[in-house]
C-alpha cells in the first residue's frame, strides 16, 4: 500500500534535521518558491486533499476563501488531537515534526502568511518540546525566519499549549484559547478565513492535512489524486483501537474496506471473539454493527452507511461488551467536556447520563428508551458547535442497532414501575 | 447601508443590512423568544431559545445570530420550531428551581413568560434537581442565586462588551459552569448594577431590594437620575410611599439603556437622618438683626419663606438691590431655577449665579445630543474624564470607539481611564489649558487661512509641536466631530476660549460638528439656560440688551450686570453684600476658597439656605428652609446633550415642593402669575426662554426632547497672560469623582467600597524634587489651608502639577483653591 505520511516513520532519528533532510526533506520548498503562491493553492485543490481533522472540507478551497488583501494572516495548525480513539497526529508529531513544519511553510507561502501557530493539546507537552527543537533546527537552517531560501518570503512558527479541553479542537474555540480567552466556540459567520485569530484571516488545518502537502507539491497533485476513490483522494491515517490484536496507526489508501483494517492490518479481534460493533471515525460518529464491516473506508461510503469518517479513529467493540455501558462511558466523556455555552448540550448531556445510569441500575422504565431518543432529537443540530451532535451519535446509533441490549435491563422490571 | 427585504411568517419586512432576524421580526410584531440575546449587547447564541426555520437551511437556525438576507423566508411557528422551543425550555428548566413564589424576578421574568407562552406544560425530569448556592454576594450590592442561573451569559457578555473590563466571567465548564469573578474578587465596577436589569431570571438580584416586595405590588415612576449631567432615565419603584428600587429605563438618546451604580444605589440620602424636614432659625450670624421678626421655630416652610423674602425686600430697599444675592443650584430643576431667578430679578438684582467657574449660555456650533457621539467619526475630549465625572458617557464613548468606528482624541492635563481607547492623546501642563485650547484654535485657523486676533504660545503647555500638529490635522480632516468639554474643569476664562475654538471648527467647510458641554452637575446646562447667571437672562439674553430684557421681563427688570458667585463671596467678606440666598448648593465645600468662603458667609447679615440635606453651609445659615430633592420633586432638567426631560415625583414629601414655595414668595412680592401645576411653569418657560419655545410637558413625554439652540455671544478673549513663576510650588488640579464620599453617598452607603483614600498624584520628577516616594503621607498647603494626602507617583499629570481627586467632603481639597477661581498653586511637603 502506498505510504506517504508513514513512509519512513520508523526510521531512527527521523525527528532530526539531518535524517529528515537526508530522506529528501524540505526539497519541496525550492519547487514551491519557483511557483506563484496561487499555483500551490490550485495544486492542493487539484489533489482533492480534504481536511483530516474530522469535517473533511476540501483544503485548497479553504485556503482560497481567505479574505482578499487583508494582512497579516495567520496559520493555525490544529494539534489538539482530542477525539477519543484518535492518536495519529501524535505519532506524526512525535516521530516526524519536520514534515509538519515543511507542510506549514508550504501552506504559509501559498496563503501569504507570515506567522504560524501550532496549538497542542495540554497533554502534548512532551511533543511540544520535540517540536520546539525541530523549529529551532529549521530556523538555524534558514527554513524559517526572514527571506527563506532567498525567496523573499518570511515566516516564523510558534508552539502553544492548550489547557486540556476537548472543545478546543473545534477551530473557533481553538482560536479563543490561543488568544488567551475561554475555550468556547465562536459565532460563524464570520468564518476564520475572514475573521479568525486576532480578527484576521486565518487558515486552520489539522496536522495530518498539512503533512500531506509536501507530497502534493513535490510529487504533483495528479499523483496524489490518483490514490483513493473518486471523491476521497489520497491516503488516510487510521488509529485502530479497541479489541484488536494489533492496535495502532495505519496508513491506508482511501476506500480500503474496513474489514481489511480490522482483520488484516490490526490482526483481527482479540481472544478470537466476534466483532459486535465498530465506531469508524472517533467517538463522535455513530457506531455501526458488525454486518457493515465491509464498508469501504472513505468519506462517501461511510456517510452512506449512516456514519462518518471523522478523524479516522476506528474503535472496535467485540461481543464481550455491553453496548449500554459503552454508551454511558461515551456520554460521560461529552458531559465532562461540554463547555456549557448552549443549553441543550449543557443540560442534555447530563440528563442523558442520568437516564442511562438509571437504566443500568435496573431502575428505569421501558419508555426511557423513547425518551432518550426524544432528548437526543432535541439536542441534535440545535447547538452552536457539533459537541451535542457528537454526544447524541452513540446514543442514537446504539439504540438503533442494539435495542435489545437496552431492553435487557427492563426484563425484570414491570412497565411503569417507580423509578 | 442598503436595505434587505425578507419574509417572516408570511409578513414582508425591509430592514437595514446587518440586522439580526430576531430584530427584524420585532418590526412585524412577530415574537421570537430569547434569553441570551440583548439588542445592546449583541448576539451570543447560548440559550438556543430563538431557533427558527429558514427556508433552504437544513437545520433550525438561531434568529439572534443570523443576519437577514435578501428573500430569506423565516418561519417562527410550525411543528419543527415548536418542538425545538419546548425542548430548549425543558432543558432550561431542568435544573431551575421552581421558587417563583419567593423569587424577586417573579412577575417580570422572561423565563416565566416564555414558559407560559412556548414551554412544555410538564417536565420529564424525575431526578433530583441540582442544588447550588442560593445567595452568594458578588459585591455589597449584588447577590447571585446560583440555582436560578440559566447560564445564558448575558451578564458576562455585558461585562466584556459594554463595561469592557471582564469583571464578570464564566468559570468552569459544562454543567458546572458559573457566573463569577476572576479570583473571587468583588464585582465592583461602576456599572455592575445593570446585570440585574438584564438577567432574564432571578439569579442576579439587587441586595437592597431582595425579598422586599413583589414586582406587581410596585408603583413604577418613570423619572430621571439626579446624580450627574447625564440625566439617565430610571424607573423608581415604590410601595406604600416607600422607596423600593431603581431600574434603568432605556433611552437611546441619553443612556443607551444603562445606568451607573450611583444612579441605582445612591438614593439613601432620601431617608437620611440629615434630611431637612422643616424650616428653622439658627442662632448664628454676626449680629442679631433687629429687623428680624419673631421667627417661630419649625414653622411651616411657606410661612417662613414669606417672612424671609420680605426681609430680603427690606434689605434691598435699605441698602440697594446690589446688597442681596442669590446662589442657585445646578442640581435643581429648570422650573426651580427659572422661578428663583424671576424672584430675585423681581427684587431688582442681577446678583445671581450657580457655579464657581466661568461659563456662558449657548454654543457657536450645534449642541449635540449624547447619541451623536456614535455617529461622529471623531470625538475630541477637552479636560474631560467621563469615567469619573459622567460614567454613562464613558460607556457611550467605549461603544462608539469599539463598535461604531469612532476615533477618540483627548486634550487633557491628566491621564484618564479612557486614554487607552484614544487614537491620539495630547497632554498639557496643569493650569495651561487656556494656551493649549488657543493653540489648537490658532492651528486650525491657520489651516483655514483665516486671520485671527489672538496668538497662542505652546511654551507653557509642554505640548510638542508635532503633537499639536497631529491634533490639528486629526480635527481638520474629520468628517463629523463631536467636542466634549468640561467647563467646570477649565480655569479662568478657558471655557470662553473653547467656544472660540468651536467657532473656528464650525468654519471648516467639510466638517459636520457639534459639542457637548459636559459639566458634571445634574442640571448644569439647565441652570445656564434658565439664566442663573449675573449677566444673562434665561435663554442667553444678555442683561445689557435692555430692549429685549424689557420686552420679556418688564420695564423694571434690572439691566446692570450682577455679581458672579465668587464676586458675591468677596463682597460678602467686604460687607457690601448683606444678604445671600442659597438654593441647594454647598459653597463651603464645593467652591474654591474653603475657610475664606466660611468667613464671608459668616459676615453676612442674613444667610438663607434652602436645601434638602444638612451641609457645612446650612450650619452657617440664619434661616434654613427644607427642599425635597430628587424622588420627591418634579420638573424638567436639561442634560449635557441639551435634552429636556421630566423628573417626576415618586414619593410624597411632608414639605412643600420647592417650586410651590418659590411661588408663595413671588406672590408675596406681588407677582401675579399663578401655577396650578408644575407644567404651567414649563409653559411660561416656553414663552419666556428663547430655545425652549417648543418645550411643553406633552412634548417632553417619557423620552425627553431637545431644546432649540440657545443663543450665544461671539466671544473674543484676549491673549493668555504669562503665568506667575512657580516658586517651587505645584499647580493644583482637582479631579472630580462622582463616587465620592459626600452628602449623597455617606459612610453608611453600600457603595462605600468605591471611596478612595485622599491621594496626590505626582509626576516622577516633582516627587524627586520634593523627596517623596509612593505611599508617603504629604501635607498639601495653599490659600492658607492644609490637607493631607498619600502620594502616588504615576505621571498622571506633567511636571509642575499635582492632581488631587476630590474624594470626600471632609477632605477639603477645594479649600486649597483661590476663591476667585484662578489657578491655584500649592506647596507639598512630607508630613
Amino acid at each position: 500500500m502506498t505510504q506517504i505520511l508513514f513512509k519512513d516513520i520508523n526510521k531512527e532519528g527521523l525527528h532530526t534535521m539531518k535524517v529528515y533532510e537526508g530522506l529528501g526533506g524540505y526539497q519541496s520548498l525550492k519547487k514551491a518558491f519557483a511557483q506563484k503562491p496561487e499555483e500551490i493553492v490550485e495544486a492542493v485543490k487539484a489533489s482533492g486533499l480534504r481536511g483530516r481533522g474530522g469535517a473533511g472540507f476540501p483544503t485548497g478551497l479553504k485556503w482560497s476563501f481567505l479574505a482578499k488583501d487583508v494582512f497579516p494572516r495567520y496559520l493555525c495548525c490544529n494539534a489538539d488531537e482530542s477525539e477519543p480513539g484518535t492518536c495519529k497526529d501524535r505519532e506524526l508529531l512525535l516521530k516526524n515534526p519536520h514534515l509538519l513544519i515543511e507542510g506549514m511553510i508550504l501552506c504559509s507561502y501559498a496563503c501569504r502568511i507570515e506567522t504560524g501557530y501550532i496549538y497542542f493539546r495540554g497533554e502534548f507537552q512532551d511533543l511540544s518540546f520535540i517540536m520546539d527543537k525541530a523549529l529551532d533546527e529549521a530556523r538555524a537552517k534558514g527554513y524559517l525566519g526572514k527571506n527563506i531560501l532567498g525567496s523573499g518570503f518570511d515566516l516564523d512558527i510558534h508552539t502553544h499549549l492548550g489547557a486540556g479541553a476537548y472543545i478546543c479542537g473545534e477551530e473557533s474555540a481553538l482560536l479563543n484559547s490561543l488568544e488567551g480567552g475561554r475555550g468556547e466556540p465562536r459565532m460563524k459567520p464570520p468564518f476564520p478565513a475572514v475573521e479568525g485569530l486576532y480578527s484576521k484571516p486565518t487558515v486552520i488545518n489539522n496536522v495530518e492535512t498539512l503533512c500531506a502537502v509536501p507530497y502534493i507539491v513535490s510529487e504533483g497533485a495528479d499523483k496524489y489524486a490518483a490514490l483513493g476513490t473518486e471523491k476521497s483522494k489520497g491516503t488516510k491515517l487510521v488509529s485502530v483501537s479497541g479489541h484488536v490484536k494489533k492496535p495502532g496507526n495505519y496508513e491506508i489508501e482511501m476506500g480500503t474496506p474496513t474489514s481489511e483494517l480490522i482483520y488484516n492490518l490490526a490482526g483481527g479481534i482479540q481472544n478470537d471473539n466476534k466483532l459486535k460493533a465498530f465506531i469508524p471515525g472517533g467517538s463522535s460518529v455513530p457506531m455501526l454493527p458488525a454486518d457493515k464491516v465491509d464498508t469501504p473506508y472513505d468519506y462517501e461510503s461511510l456517510a452512506e452507511a449512516g456514519t462518518m469518517l471523522g478523524s479516522g479513529a476506528l474503535i472496535v467493540i467485540d461481543d464481550s461488551i455491553n453496548i449500554v455501558e459503552a454508551t454511558l462511558r461515551l456520554i460521560s466523556f461529552y458531559m465532562h467536556e461540554s463547555c456549557g455555552k448552549c443549553t441543550p448540550c449543557r443540560e442534555g448531556t447530563r440528563w442523558l447520563h442520568q437516564i442511562v445510569e438509571r437504566i443500568m441500575q435496573n431502575k428505569g422504565q421501558l419508555e426511557y428508551i423513547t425518551r432518550l431518543e426524544d432528548i437526543c432529537d432535541n439536542m441534535a443540530f440545535k447547538t452552536f458547535c457539533p459537541l451535542a451532535d457528537a454526544c447524541v451519535a452513540p446514543v442514537v446509533s446504539s439504540i438503533k442497532y442494539f435495542r435489545a441490549d437496552y431492553e435487557e435491563y427492563f426484563k425484570n422490571v414491570p412497565a411503569g414501575a417507580a423509578s | 447601508m442598503s436595505d434587505v427585504t425578507l419574509t417572516i411568517d408570511g409578513k414582508t419586512v425591509t430592514v437595514p443590512k446587518g440586522t439580526k432576524v430576531v430584530d427584524a421580526a420585532k418590526q412585524v410584531e412577530v415574537d421570537i423568544p430569547v434569553f441570551c440575546y440583548h439588542e445592546k449587547i449583541g448576539p451570543l447564541g447560548c440559550c438556543r431559545m430563538c431557533l427558527v426555520e429558514v427556508e433552504k437551511m437544513p437545520k433550525l437556525m438561531t434568529a439572534c445570530t443570523m443576519d437577514v438576507a435578501p428573500d430569506m423566508v423565516v418561519k417562527t411557528v410550525g411543528d419543527k420550531v415548536e418542538k425545538a422551543q419546548k425542548g430548549v425550555l425543558e432543558f432550561t428548566l431542568l435544573n431551575h428551581p421552581l421558587d417563583c413564589p419567593v423569587c424577586d424576578k417573579g412577575g417580570e421574568c422572561p423565563l416565566q413568560d416564555n414558559t407560559f407562552k412556548y414551554g412544555p406544560p410538564d417536565t420529564r425530569m424525575e431526578f433530583h434537581r441540582a442544588n447550588n448556592v442560593k445567595a452568594a454576594p458578588l459585591s455589597p450590592v449584588i447577590t447571585i442565586d446560583r440555582e436560578r442561573c440559566i447560564a445564558c451569559q448575558r451578564c458576562t457578555a455585558y461585562s466584556e462588551r459594554i463595561e469592557q473590563d471582564r469583571g464578570l466571567v464564566m468559570l468552569n465548564r459544562g454543567f458546572h459552569n458559573e457566573v463569577n469573578t476572576f479570583n473571587n474578587e468583588p464585582y465592583d465596577n461602576r456599572f455592575s448594577g445593570n446585570v440585574i436589569d438584564i438577567c432574564p431570571v432571578g439569579a442576579l438580584t439587587n441586595t437592597d431590594f431582595r425579598f422586599k416586595a413583589r414586582t406587581w405590588d410596585l408603583e413604577n415612576h418613570d423619572t430621571l437620575c439626579a446624580n450627574c449631567g447625564c440625566n439617565c432615565n430610571i424607573t423608581l419603584g415604590t410601595r406604600l410611599n416607600e422607596f423600593m428600587r431603581i431600574e434603568a429605563r432605556p433611552n437611546d438618546a441619553v443612556d443607551d439603556g444603562w445606568i451607573c451604580d450611583k444612579g441605582r444605589w445612591g438614593h439613601h440620602f432620601m431617608e437620611s437622618k440629615n434630611k431637612i424636614t422643616a424650616a428653622r432659625e439658627n442662632s448664628v450670624g454676626k449680629t442679631e438683626p433687629t429687623s428680624f421678626p419673631n421667627f417661630p421655630i419649625n414653622a411651616p416652610a411657606e410661612q417662613a419663606a414669606e417672612k424671609v423674602i420680605e426681609i430680603f425686600k427690606n434689605i434691598a430697599e435699605e441698602h440697594g438691590p446690589e446688597s442681596i444675592g442669590f446662589l442657585g443650584s445646578p442640581y435643581a430643576t429648570n422650573e426651580e431655577g427659572y422661578l428663583y431667578q424671576k424672584l430675585f430679578r423681581l427684587l431688582g438684582t442681577n446678583n445671581i449665579d450657580h457655579k464657581s467657574y466661568q461659563d456662558t449660555p449657548g454654543l457657536p456650533i450645534r449642541h449635540f445630543d449624547v447619541e451623536e457621539i456614535e455617529n461622529s467619526n471623531i470625538v475630541l475630549l477637552i479636560a474631560c474624564d467621563p469615567t469619573e465625572e459622567l460614567p454613562i458617557l464613558d460607556l457611550r464613548i467605549k461603544k462608539a470607539v469599539s463598535r461604531c468606528g469612532t476615533k477618540l482624541l483627548s486634550l487633557n492635563d491628566q491621564d484618564t481611564a479612557l486614554d487607552k481607547y484614544a487614537e491620539l492623546k495630547v497632554k498639557y501642563k496643569v493650569g495651561s489649558e487656556a494656551s493649549a485650547v488657543d493653540a489648537l484654535a490658532e492651528g486650525l485657523a491657520r489651516e483655514l487661512g483665516e486671520s485671527i486676533d489672538f496668538s497662542s504660545d505652546l511654551g507653557p503647555t509642554g505640548i510638542s509641536d508635532e503633537d499639536m500638529k497631529s491634533l490639528v490635522e486629526a480635527v481638520r480632516s474629520s468628517m463629523k466631530i463631536c467636542v466634549v468639554y468640561n467647563p467646570a474643569a477649565l480655569s479662568g476664562d478657558t471655557s470662553l476660549r473653547v467656544k472660540r475654538l468651536l467657532s473656528v471648527i464650525a468654519r471648516i467647510p467639510t466638517i459636520e460638528c457639534g459639542a457637548i458641554p459636559a459639566a458634571p452637575a445634574t442640571n448644569a446646562v439647565g441652570a445656564v439656560d434658565m439664566g442663573l447667571l449675573p449677566d444673562f437672562y434665561p435663554g442667553g439674553v444678555p442683561v445689557s440688551d435692555s430692549e429685549k430684557v424689557k420686552e420679556l421681563w418688564g420695564e423694571n427688570a434690572p439691566t446692570k450686570p450682577g455679581l458672579s458667585a465668587s464676586e458675591m463671596i468677596a463682597k460678602a467678606k467686604s460687607g457690601d453684600l448683606k444678604a445671600l440666598w442659597i438654593h441647594r448648593s454647598n459653597p463651603v465645600v464645593d467652591f474654591p476658597g474653603g475657610e475664606q468662603v466660611v468667613e464671608a458667609l459668616k459676615n453676612l447679615d442674613l444667610l438663607v439656605v434652602h436645601d434638602m440635606l444638612e451641609t457645612e453651609t446650612t450650619q452657617l445659615a440664619k434661616i434654613v428652609l427644607p427642599s425635597n430633592g430628587p424622588g420627591f420633586d418634579e420638573g424638567t432638567t436639561t442634560n449635557i446633550g441639551g435634552r429636556v426631560q421630566a423628573r417626576r415625583k415618586a414619593l410624597e414629601a411632608n414639605s412643600i415642593d420647592d417650586w410651590k414655595l418659590i411661588q408663595v414668595m413671588l406672590k408675596k412680592l406681588g407677582d401675579e402669575s399663578s401655577y396650578s401645576r408644575v407644567a404651567k411653569v414649563l409653559n411660561e418657560i416656553s414663552q419666556k426662554v428663547p430655545g425652549y419655545q417648543e418645550i411643553n410637558s406633552r412634548f417632553v413625554g417619557k423620552q425627553g426632547c431637545n431644546r432649540e439652540q440657545v443663543a450665544g455671544e461671539e466671544v473674543s478673549p484676549g491673549n493668555v497672560e504669562s503665568a506667575a513663576s512657580s516658586n517651587g510650588k505645584l499647580q493644583l488640579r482637582v479631579a472630580t469623582y462622582l463616587f465620592a464620599h459626600d452628602k449623597i453617598l455617606d459612610a453608611s452607603s453600600k457603595l462605600a467600597y468605591h471611596f478612595k483614600p485622599s491621594s496626590a498624584f505626582l509626576n516622577e520628577s516633582d516627587a524627586g524634587k520634593i523627596g517623596v516616594s509612593n505611599g508617603d503621607r504629604v501635607s498639601i498647603s495653599g490659600n492658607g489651608t492644609e490637607m493631607e494626602a498619600e502620594v502616588t507617583i504615576d505621571n498622571r499629570c506633567m511636571e509642575g502639577g499635582v492632581v488631587v481627586p476630590r474624594i470626600s467632603d471632609e477632605q477639603g481639597v477645594n479649600g486649597l483653591g483661590n476663591p476667585d477661581g484662578s489657578p491655584a498653586w500649592v506647596d507639598i511637603k512630607k508630613a
